[in-house]
């Protein structure tokens, strides 16, 4: 079942989103960023002293004219950045009341929207059992946003999601930008060797983890045999009680704290998000308690 | 242990359909979720539980068979049953005067009701409890009274009497249910202190106390001279004490002087000048408080004033008569002459209507009638005028020599030989008249009787002018018996101690006779009789309302506290139950059903909790 969570109105709250964080993106996005390294544009960098093999084109004859020694110009190196959207589109992001999917899709048309702003490429892609669907294909600039965003209502969402296993194979980019994985995490699939893999490739990641009201804090009580919505085979049954819904919040914060120390330790972004928050209170209340938005 | 009620015990039915329910109710809630690695996963985070914590999801159940369990056996009402261990009691309480004697606040009536109500609760179910209450008389309250709620509720209905007591009639009763049962439990409840107590255990609820009392209270009043005399004494030692006198009921103080009143009766005199013509009351008031307020007061109403009548002479020549109505008795006298009764003859509101030669036109609604000399028929008085009769000389009455005690009661004190009478009026009888007086025994020429309304009447079939009866010493013994006849003394006396029997002389024609107690209560005499009995059981004053023709009047007696009751504690006579006393008991029955309501209590809040636990996410 798609999810209309794109329409005219969403779209105007991102854009007046864009508007109030314009100039306060601290290097989460690319665009025309400077890079680090120095390269061919036009913009002055620095000196430095001319060493045999570098171009000479990039001497500075003045400079030589003054001080009776070879400088070399540098220039600041400027690329085109290409964000990277990962949606995990099994079934446990839509089942039943849960508004999951449709969180992922808002979150992820919001930061698309806001790469493009920075004159990034913008791909978004699906995680579907263990491959990969590309929804968006690099698109540059609002117009092309305008015109595609509109598929991220057409996501399907159903059966497993293999995460590592769907993006290791693919083509990711080296040093090009961030990749942003959203996803509930709530499986025992092996997400950390995507992370580790997008991390070796210089890419900047964003893991989001999305989690309804009721995972956050299930009301659940009394003996109920629980089925997982993606597998029927897996169900738990419990007389659930005080120590089960304390071991829950135990198990909860395990998984949370897992991706987050997993992610802090390859410098990678970690949010956890509710389903129910909008995207104003998870961009500029929890992004900005991040430090990611300043 | 045994049950009252065994049926109730088929509740207990409900445990195994309950269990069932429980079985069948008892399923796994099926939900799908959107994953369950997290439930999964906090597997690895619970602690691992102590084997009782497995019995969790049976509390509810457990609490809810104990519901069932304590309800059924709380229905079949178990008792434990202990052989010998109950007894059976009887109290003789003594409510008489003095157990109104306060102390700290609270009378020794009170303090008596609170010793058998510790008995009673404090003995074993199965017990039979007898009260026995004694004043002026001896009344069986409740009787092997088995429910102690119901006997509590009895003995607080018992009010403090005024009277004296006499224990005697109640030990007799009391030995009556020792015959019966001579394990029984007897107790006297008193102030008073006996003798020889066997087989009675004495509860004394008495105390030595402050307490001073009035006695033989009177007056004379002679022209305006007012003389009260009285007796003061102070049970608890020597003492001045200050005596206010009352005139009348009023609130103003007419004199007032100190006495010095020891353990003797010391005798007091207030010597007054008042300048009303008459007093209808005297009242003396100890200002000083004691313990016992019933005594402080006393007062002494005027007889002749209860007596007196309002008498109305109707004639042209009534000299003699009232001369002699006026020194013989209290009435009030209003004359009227045959001209004015002409002009009023439904006249009313009088004791006795005297028609002197006037032949009324009809018979007063109310009071007695005389008639002298009437030369006429009555309508209603039950006689008829045949004719005036003029012997050529004079002819001697003949008294009666009827042995009847009305006959005896009005020719008391009259010689009766020498009567003679120059003219008379001859009358047809056809109503039951007394004859006092006859003339050749056809002729009646002095009766009495009532009529048809039920007045009482007096008839003299002859002009007093033309007798020599007013010269004669019988005249006024006649006419005071007559006066008796017709106006009845109401009350004989006005000073009574409490616990008498107060006689009212109802007069023939009264609709109605109320006492009305010093409390207010109100008690109605039966008038059919001729004289009403009533017992004295409060101290104050007692308003005799006696309503005669729609009219009504009203006499004041006072009754004081007996002698008997005002010393606090006193040495009476013995009180013993003579026997042997058996040790045996009754069976006690000891009540369970508080605990299993308690139980059941405890456990449905318990089961109200864990539902609460469980509905509103506790856990």
């Amino acid at each position: 079942m798609s999810i209309k969570a794109i329409n005219e109105e969403f779209l105007q709250q991102v854009e007046s989103l864009q508007m109030l964080i314009k100039n306060n993106v601290a290097g989460l996005f690319g665009g025309n960023r400077k890079s680090k390294t120095f390269g061919s544009s036009c913009e002055f960098a620095d000196y430095r002293d001319y060493v045999a093999g570098d171009d000479i084109t990039k001497l500075d004859w003045n400079a030589y004219a003054r001080f009776d020694k070879l400088y070399l110009k540098l220039y600041l190196d400027e690329r085109q950045m290409h964000t990277r959207i990962y949606i995990d589109a099994s079934r446990s992001m839509e089942y039943g009341k849960s508004k999951k999917a449709e969180q992922a899709i808002k979150i992820a048309a919001t930061l698309a929207y806001l790469s493009v702003c920075e004159m990034d490429k913008v791909s978004v892609y699906v995680i579907r059992e263990k491959s990969l669907e590309e929804v968006i294909s690099g698109i540059v600039g609002k117009e092309a946003f305008i015109s595609n965003i509109h598929k991220l209502n057409e996501i399907e969402f159903g059966g497993d999601s293999y995460i590592s296993d769907a993006i290791l194979p693919s083509k990711v980019g080296h040093g090009d930008g961030m990749s942003v994985i959203i996803s509930d995490f709530l499986t025992d699939n092996d997400y950390e060797r995507a992370i580790d893999h997008l991390a070796n490739k210089k890419r900047h990641v964003f893991c989001t983890q999305i989690l309804s009201r009721e995972e956050l804090n299930p009301l659940t009580r009394g003996k109920v045999h629980l089925f997982d919505s993606e597998n029927i085979n897996k169900t738990y049954r419990k007389h659930v009680d005080k120590e089960i819904a304390k071991a829950y919040k135990a198990a909860l914060n395990y998984v949370t704290g897992k991706i987050n120390d997993f992610c802090a330790a390859r410098n990678a972004d970690y949010l956890l998000a509710s389903a129910e928050d909008s995207v104003f209170e998870i961009f500029f209340g929890k992004l900005v308690e991040m430090g990611v938005l300043k | 242990m045994t049950f009252l009620y065994p049926l109730g015990l088929l509740g207990l039915i409900g445990i195994p359909i309950l269990i069932i329910i429980y079985i069948i109710k008892n399923k796994y809630t099926e939900q799908t979720v959107t994953s369950t690695y997290l439930w999964t996963l906090s597997e690895k985070f619970l602690k691992r539980r102590i084997p009782i914590s497995k019995l969790a999801g049976l509390i509810s159940l457990i609490l809810q068979i104990l519901i069932i369990a304590a309800l059924s056996l709380a229905i079949a009402h178990p008792v434990i049953v202990m052989p010998g261990a109950a007894h059976e009691y009887c109290f003789i309480f003594d409510i008489s005067g003095s157990m109104n004697v306060e102390e700290n606040g609270e009378t020794r009536f009170e303090k008596g009701v609170g010793k058998i109500e510790e008995v009673i609760n404090d003995s074993l179910g199965g017990s039979y409890y007898t009260l026995i209450c004694v004043d002026e008389n001896t009344a069986v309250v409740f009787e092997r009274e088995t429910d102690k709620k119901l006997a509590i509720e009895e003995l607080n209905r018992v009010t403090p009497g005024y009277a004296s007591a006499d224990i005697t009639d109640a030990v007799d009763v009391a030995k009556g249910y020792f015959t019966n049962n001579a394990g029984i439990k007897t107790y006297l409840i008193t102030d008073k202190t006996y003798q020889n107590t066997n087989n009675v255990e004495v509860i004394n609820v008495g105390s030595q106390v402050d307490n001073h009392a009035l006695s033989d209270v009177n007056y004379v009043l002679n022209g305006e001279k007012l003389t009260v005399n009285g007796k003061v004494i102070s049970y608890s030692g020597d003492k001045t004490l200050t005596l206010e006198l009352y005139l009348d009921e009023r609130e103003q103080l007419t004199a007032s002087k100190t006495v010095s009143a020891s353990g003797e009766f010391t005798p007091f005199t207030f010597e007054e000048t008042v300048t009303v013509s008459n007093v209808n009351s005297v009242t003396v008031k100890i200002k000083e408080e004691d313990a016992l307020a019933l005594d402080n007061q006393a007062t002494v109403f005027n007889l002749k004033n209860e007596n007196s009548y309002k008498t109305l002479l109707i004639g042209d020549s009534t000299f003699f008569l009232e001369a002699a109505i006026v020194t013989v008795s209290n009435a009030q006298i209003t004359k009227m002459t045959s001209a004015e009764y002409e002009q009023n003859p439904n006249v009313s509101g009088y004791g006795l209507y005297v028609f002197d030669g006037v032949v009324p036109k009809t018979l007063p609604v109310d009071g007695t009638v005389w008639f002298l000399n009437v030369q006429g028929s009555v309508p209603g008085s039950g006689f008829s005028f045949q004719g005036v009769v003029d012997p050529e000389y004079a002819i001697k009455l003949e008294k009666s020599t009827s042995t009847s005690s009305l006959v005896q009661k009005l020719t008391y004190g009259v010689e009766g030989s020498n009567f003679i009478v120059s003219q008379y009026v001859k009358y047809g009888l056809y109503r039951n008249f007394t004859q006092l007086y006859t003339y050749n025994r056809n002729n009646a020429m002095v009766f009495t009787g009532t009529s048809e309304r039920g007045n009482r009447e007096v008839v003299f079939a002859f002009d007093l002018h033309n007798s020599n009866h007013t010269i004669s010493i019988d005249y006024v013994a006649l006419l005071k018996n007559l006066l008796d006849f017709s106006f009845p003394t109401v009350v004989e006396k006005v000073s009574y101690e409490c616990g008498e029997n107060l006689e009212v002389n109802v007069l023939a024609n009264s609709d109605s006779v109320k006492i009305i107690s010093p409390s207010q209560k109100e008690t109605y005499l039966d008038t059919s009789s001729v004289i009403g009995e009533y017992t004295l059981d409060e101290v104050g004053a007692y308003q005799i309302v006696m309503t005669v023709g729609g009219a009504e009047k009203v006499y004041n007696v006072y009754s004081v506290l007996p002698e008997a009751e005002r010393t606090p504690v006193q040495t009476a006579e013995r009180v013993e139950i003579v026997g042997e006393a058996s040790g045996s008991g009754l069976n006690g029955i000891y009540d369970i059903v508080i605990f299993l309501f308690a139980l059941l209590a405890v456990v449905f809040i318990a089961d109200w909790g864990v539902y609460c636990y469980d509905k509103y996410q506790l856990r």
